[in-house]
């Protein structure tokens, strides 16, 4: 059992299945329009996941939780990010067939709620793209400079999200638990940097 | 390491930035029983003698939702009175593009 559940494509399985429901609303001829919002969610949720993650392991061992899961998932958060990655991409190009203009395309990229995830998806192209052992291997510690990029994708997202539904209620639902551990991780860190002066 | 801590924090002001600077998109209509509401094939018949090009009528807060091109050939989604047939909102991507003045 053990043996199934650590295997990598049980992980990506899980991964792959909100896109089952998706694929087969579309291969039954449904409007793409109704599953951008399904496909976008997902995304976001996949990458507010990965980005939890550390602050959640902190807060953890703080606390004498147990760290198991969150280790299990940590050692997941490559495919996590390249999971969100694929649901960005189909919620691109749904809203590409969608839309089937480029002039409609261009008339609506100005506003606030286009452009924010157009940058966003600009943000994740590299980041989904060197999201492989080559990639971290050859870049080092520019790596993980360059993978800090997911939060600037994430304030786009944000963005993008509020604007779009033209109510922050959703996006917010999302990213409040992600804020919470963020700030979390600060509060934590200043401690941490406080006792340390103390000490010296 | 302190500009490690520093892009969160960016992330945690501009979240609060970013929630306080909306205006809601959704409309709602006191429009009653729809026995009283005029019919989807009217709205359409009406706003399509306006110009409009309807891709798809749904009903949201007791208005009729519009999806199509308004007459100057934008894109959009409408909000419209089912008594009346007027039109009250026009938005692109939760962009206010028109409001009916209250």
């Amino acid at each position: 059992m053990k043996k199934i559940l650590n295997h990598p494509w049980f992980f990506w399985l899980i991964l792959a299945l909100p896109s089952i429901p998706m694929t087969l609303a579309l291969s039954q001829g449904s409007d793409p329009e109704g599953l951008l919002h399904p496909s976008g969610e997902f995304s976001a949720r996949l990458m507010i996941i990965a980005m939890m993650l550390t602050p959640l392991l902190l807060l953890c061992r703080n606390m004498n939780w147990k760290t198991g899961w969150v280790l299990w998932l940590l050692k997941r958060r490559r495919a996590l990010g390249v999971a969100a990655f694929c649901y960005a991409l189909l919620h691109t190009l749904l809203y590409i067939l969608d839309m089937w203009s480029l002039q409609d395309m261009l008339a609506e990229l100005p506003t606030p709620g286009i452009w924010t995830g157009w940058l966003a998806f600009a943000i994740f192209i590299p980041l989904a793209l060197t999201s492989n052992s080559i990639s971290v291997a050859a870049l080092g510690n520019r790596w993980k400079v360059l993978q800090r990029g997911v939060y600037l994708a994430a304030l786009f997202t944000l963005v993008h999200w509020i604007f779009v539904h033209n109510n922050p209620g959703p996006a917010l639902v999302h990213f409040v638990p992600l804020a919470v551990l963020e700030i979390y991780r600060i509060v934590q860190f200043a401690k941490h940097r406080n006792a340390e002066t103390l000490s010296t | 390491m302190t500009q490690t801590r520093i892009i969160p924090l960016i992330l945690l002001v501009s979240l609060l930035a970013a929630g306080n600077i909306y205006a809601t998109g959704r409309m709602s209509c006191d429009s009653g029983d729809k026995s009283t509401w005029k019919t989807k094939a009217e709205l359409i018949e009406k706003i399509t003698a306006d110009g409009w090009t309807v891709r798809k009528v749904k009903e949201d807060g007791g208005c009729y939702e519009v999806y199509g091109r308004d007459p100057e050939d934008r894109r959009v989604e409408a909000y419209f009175d089912p008594l009346t047939l007027e039109n009250l909102l026009i938005a692109r991507r939760g962009e206010i593009l028109y409001k009916k003045a209250q």
